[in-house]
């Protein structure tokens, strides 16, 4: 009950904010396209980088889509707004706020990497994107809103949002298996760079756009981040002294 | 019944509120007075979960409150001192959001809000967003949200701040019909005036400490209900007596700028306050 009242508060968000949403998705990630995939035209593995990226563009906007919906969100309302003290206070389990939060924040990561799928769908790829990428991209967004929350639930200041976004999702975005395979990063920094959650979404997002099956190790990374910032994210709201 | 036992905030080394113990009975009219920083707005936030205490606990019809007691804090509502809303959600959106919040079925959550926006004289203004609504309006929005529950336990933080002179009336009045109908109410101010106005038993705190607990009436007996205030160039000093004839007495002893009047409780918080200060 309560998740669903978190995800009709979202729908309210999204159905205000509609237009700036949408552009917002767009903006980057049609740049990156038309900069790294039709300005510089190259080839990838044997293939037009465009089918190297566009996987990899989506599985970013899933990241960047769900992450900015909930730090910035999370932060205005808990520190700004202080419309989080009406939550706290409410008899709505808090667990299901969070789960709520994070269902909310992931399919708003999804409806960003939608708008790229559907931009992108004029040029003739012959990438497939099936049933299990949309499963990916998902789990990829409940992954980017629980660290979303986490690190909302630690900011000072409501203006730490954006340090946030440059402290980890620039880095990622850059990083992460988006714009170049990780195989080519130098040993030991490629072993780390390919345990992070983009890195293994791209990669599989990417692989059932070629046609194949990923392996299940990508969504036990997943999982683990997953389960690791959703348990520290229900840890906070009930047992962190000062919200 | 509300029970605080030992309640105690700390942050970092600075106490906040410091081993409040105080028990407030069901259907009581309630004010937390003190002067800023006295730890009234913790208190009221410890109370409503928001912050946890460091030690003692809080304790609703017996049981202890937490996070996690959904039944206790489905008998509360809460005022807060900040216009703690969505400011881009409209004033149904606020309305409904609250309703859901409380599990409410959405047929009674928009005959709530009719009837509230209504009574508070909102309800041309529904469709605006908090962001636009004038101090004055968000106040009578914040009340509105926090009826729409009817809650067992009403904490108001500060609720007629920002509130002109007519408003705020009408504001004591809601307030006393609400209270009438057998609802707690736990009041900080800052306008004394109020505290005595509406409040059955005051709690003075000052640097987080329970510093005096009575009604009204009997913390300015104890005071002296008899006031004289000597004025000099450069301050107001008063001096409390217990009979009229020791006041007209002093009265007649002092310079032509003295006055008697009758001790009020905005006397005694400034004697508790003052003299911590």
């Amino acid at each position: 009950m309560g998740i669903i009242t978190v995800l009709w508060e979202k729908w309210v968000e999204f159905r205000r904010d509609f237009f700036k949403i949408t552009v917002a998705a767009m903006i980057s990630p049609l740049m990156y396209l038309i900069i790294f995939g039709l300005g510089i035209q190259t080839t990838s593995h044997g293939e037009p980088y465009l089918n190297f990226l566009i996987p990899g563009i989506v599985a970013m906007a899933t990241m960047t889509g769900s992450f900015s919906a909930i730090a910035q969100n999370m932060s205005v309302q808990r520190l700004y707004e202080r419309a989080l003290d009406q939550i706290m206070v409410s008899p709505t389990p808090l667990w299901q706020f969070i789960l709520g939060q994070v269902i909310g924040g992931s399919l708003r990561g999804m409806y960003a990497a939608g708008v790229i799928l559907v931009l992108t769908a004029p040029i003739r790829t012959g990438l497939v994107f099936n049933t299990l990428s949309f499963a990916i991209m998902f789990l990829n967004g409940t992954v980017f809103a629980t660290i979303a929350l986490v690190l909302s639930f630690l900011a000072k200041s409501y203006t730490d949002a954006p340090r946030f976004t440059s402290y980890i999702i620039m880095p990622m975005s850059f990083l992460c298996n988006t714009f170049f395979s990780t195989d080519q990063m130098p040993a030991g920094f490629r072993q780390v760079i390919s345990l992070l959650p983009l890195s293994q979404a791209s990669a599989m997002i990417r692989t059932i756009s070629g046609g194949e099956r990923p392996g299940a190790f990508g969504f036990v990374v997943l999982l683990a981040y997953l389960i690791v910032f959703g348990a520290i994210s229900v840890v906070f709201i009930y047992r962190k002294k000062n919200l | 019944m509300i029970e605080l036992r030992n309640l105690t905030k700390k942050f970092g080394d600075f106490t906040a509120v410091d081993h409040l113990s105080l028990t407030i009975e069901t259907g009581e009219f309630f004010g937390l007075l003190g002067p800023n920083g006295a730890g009234k707005t913790t208190t009221i936030s410890m109370m409503s979960t928001v912050l946890l205490p460091t030690a003692g606990e809080i304790l609703i019809d017996g049981q202890r409150l937490d996070r996690k007691a959904s039944q206790q804090k489905r008998k509360l509502s809460v005022i807060t001192q900040e216009y703690s809303m969505r400011q881009d959600m409209n004033m149904d959106e606020v309305m409904e959001y609250q309703g859901r919040l409380y599990f409410l079925p959405r047929k009674v959550i928009k005959q709530k809000t009719d009837v509230l926006l209504e009574f508070a004289g909102l309800i041309d203004y529904r469709h605006r967003t908090v962001r636009h609504l004038s101090g004055g309006m968000k106040r009578k929005l914040m009340i509105c949200r926090a009826l729409m529950i009817e809650p067992e336990i009403l904490l108001l933080d500060e609720p007629t701040a920002g509130m002109d002179a007519l408003s705020r009336r009408q504001m004591w009045n809601l307030l006393r019909k609400v209270n009438g109908d057998k609802m707690t109410i736990v009041l900080t101010t800052h306008y004394i005036e109020e505290a005595q106005a509406l409040c059955g038993r005051v709690a003075l705190v000052n640097q987080g400490k329970l510093q005096k607990l009575d009604t009204p009436d009997n913390l300015i007996r104890e005071l002296g209900p008899f006031a004289v205030d000597e004025t000099s160039q450069d301050s107001l000093v008063s001096r409390y007596f217990h009979n009229r004839d020791d006041a007209i007495a002093y009265l007649s002893k002092a310079g032509s700028d003295a006055a008697l009047r009758a001790t009020t409780l905005e006397d005694v918080f400034v004697d508790v306050a003052g003299r911590k200060l």
